[in-house]
């Protein structure tokens, strides 16, 4: 078993996001200019020595913004999983735990908001926070995102409700909140944390969806989202490298994530085919 | 008279949709008219700060901006179960004005999407079942779920950038050009870019669903009795498995909808294409509520009515979904 689970250990994602994850951290000793600075003199420069990744109609430096956006983006990332995290697996541990009256209420509740799309809900909450932060950012997409969060948790809850020692727990006076950090949380602790790291990947690019539509962080907060809202302007001057350079760091910041998460997928072993 | 049961299910689940629209148009409304943001600033622009309090005063009641939530939302459902949606704050004329014109845009680009999308869908999942674990299996894989994974709005403007900005293939925006709204040749055009955006965004997704639930069906034994019989493999995944994999397919369309629908949103304000996501985003740039209201509304009510459609049509053609009852709406 641990030989098989080695096997596929992405290790090759973990180093790549590892990278990135560094130098955001450490932006102020790689990046070799000011990311808030407009350089007026070198207004959409290719990339070349100086501006190693080219500078932006603003005449800002993209390397120097890609490094201290990344902090804001993967900052929105996990704490938008965070937010989601903690949402779902409290309102699925209630609904898991109470009778059925209850669990049918919140269960439909649950469906009916995931077959609203959930950008609808988004743009209607973009227009509610009326200053644009990391922190409101991240409530935003969390908001719509723990509903599939929700369902495994009590499902998993469901399946162990009725277990002895859930019911000596309780019987001997165990708070809600004791059981749940006790027993329900470590059991269904790893069939959901590919959900948890998924959804780290889905808020990043919620933002910098949002972002790029103008109902984001507003351009003065340093993102990947925010530099990709000048990418309607960087069309019009065909300067590729305002959008390709950004954009090339989210998605593989992205796939590292997805393949990390899927790495802590439950794996079905299959028998081998019939056909 | 007993009535039968069908028509039973359809009405309950007529008078959940009202329900549901009812609940969604109040939450909506009480959400937006708690916004900040001074919805006089977007009918009047930069006309507000030439305003003196009494005519602001004045504008406000005219608009109705001046009573509490709940009495302007009833008088916002009176008068638009007459069909009355009022005005839209930005465009200055009815919203219904605004909005119409552009639903047969957005229908267009969503349903040649939809059916697109799970059409390859299932093509390539069969034909990754056939190969199953084989090189070209391993790489729809990873091609599929890197496209999955790439940022929708980023992918349309990445192709922008290449096909109409550098090569001059496709043209970047709109539904069709000045004067052709009839041409069909224009305007498929005009839906290339947005089409392969919505299909790439979306295909893997649906087609790794149906691929995984298609590897559980060859695994199962009356495969070997196909195969028994002299069926090819071809045969048994095509005749047999897929059939029985239908089902589930119809339910995966009928999930899939708000999804395929949000993603319009995003592809329509990329390409500028004329339509209701488009609309969205920018009522919900410049606080235009009305126009906010209805094109939630709109949306709502496509998405829920297709999902219940998909619901019922697979609980009849599936023998199963009726036994098991477990869809208790």
């Amino acid at each position: 078993m641990v030989v098989q689970r080695d096997k596929g250990k992405p290790i090759v994602s973990i180093i790549i996001l590892g990278i990135i994850i560094i130098c955001c951290i450490f932006a102020p000793f790689i990046t070799n200019h000011d990311p808030s600075q407009y350089y007026l003199d070198a207004l959409n420069r290719a990339p070349d020595t100086e501006y190693l990744f080219g500078t932006d109609s603003l005449g800002r430096d993209l390397f120097s913004i890609m490094f201290f956006g990344g902090r804001t983006s993967i900052m929105i990332g996990v704490l938008g999983a965070a937010i989601i995290t903690v949402i779902g697996v409290i309102y699925g541990c209630i609904s898991g735990i109470s009778g059925d009256k209850v669990d049918s209420v919140m269960m439909r509740f649950v469906e009916l908001c995931g077959s609203i799309p959930s950008i609808l809900m988004t743009l209607i909450l973009t227009a509610i926070f009326p200053a644009k932060d990391v922190f409101s950012m991240s409530v935003i997409v969390a908001i719509t995102g723990w509903f599939a969060l929700a369902r495994i948790v009590r499902s998993e809850v469901r399946q162990i409700r009725n277990s002895e020692y859930v019911l000596y727990a309780r019987s001997i006076g165990g708070s809600f909140l004791y059981v749940m950090r006790r027993h329900l949380i470590p059991n269904f602790l790893s069939a959901i944390m590919f959900v948890v790291v998924s959804s780290i990947g889905a808020c990043i690019t919620a933002e910098s969806t949002l972002s790029f539509l103008g109902l984001g962080l507003p351009l003065d907060i340093l993102s990947w989202g925010s530099m990709l809202s000048l990418a309607n302007k960087a069309l019009i001057m065909n300067t590729w490298w305002v959008i390709l350079i950004p954009g090339l760091f989210l998605v593989i910041t992205l796939i590292c994530i997805t393949n990390i998460g899927n790495h802590l997928r439950k794996e079905v072993n299959r028998k081998s085919s019939n056909l | 008279m007993k009535k039968h049961p069908v028509i039973k299910k359809i009405i309950k689940r007529i008078l959940l949709f009202v329900v549901v629209l009812f609940v969604l148009s109040l939450v909506a409304f009480c959400l937006a008219r708690l916004a900040p943001g001074d919805p006089l600033q977007s009918f009047y622009g930069d006309k507000l700060d030439t305003m003196s309090e009494v005519e602001k005063q004045m504008a406000r009641e005219r608009l109705g901006l001046d009573s509490d939530i709940l009495t302007q939302y009833g008088r916002w459902f009176v008068n638009a179960l007459g069909g009355d949606f009022g005005l839209s704050f930005k465009y200055k004329m009815p919203v219904i004005d605004v909005v119409s014109p552009l639903i047969g845009n957005s229908l267009l680009l969503g349903v040649t999407a939809y059916i697109v999308i799970f059409v390859l869908a299932t093509v390539l999942a069969v034909f990754c079942v056939l190969h199953e674990d084989k090189f070209i299996d391993k790489l729809i894989c990873k091609v599929g779920t890197v496209l999955y994974y790439t940022p929708a709005f980023w992918l349309g403007v990445v192709l922008v950038l290449i096909f109409s900005i550098n090569l001059g293939w496709l043209p970047s925006s709109g539904a069709y050009d000045v004067g052709k709204a009839n041409d069909v040749g224009n305007r498929m055009i005009h839906m290339v870019l947005p089409l392969i955006v919505m299909i790439a965004s979306h295909l893997w997704y649906y087609g790794y669903m149906i691929r995984n639930k298609l590897l559980d069906e060859v695994r199962k034994d009356y495969v070997l009795l196909a195969k028994s019989k002299g069926c090819t493999r071809r045969e048994i995944v095509w005749k047999h498995c897929l059939r029985n994999v239908a089902p589930t397919i119809v339910s995966i369309m009928a999930i899939s909808i708000p999804h395929v629908t949000g993603g319009t949103v995003v592809v329509e304000s990329v390409f500028n294409y004329p339509g209701i996501g488009g609309l969205a985003v920018e009522s919900a740039k410049y606080h235009d509520y009305n126009l906010l209201m209805v094109v939630v509304l709109i949306t709502g009510a496509a998405v829920f009515a297709a999902s219940f459609i998909a619901q019922t049509i697979n609980e009849e053609i599936d023998p199963r979904m009726k036994e098991m009852g477990t869809i208790k709406w």
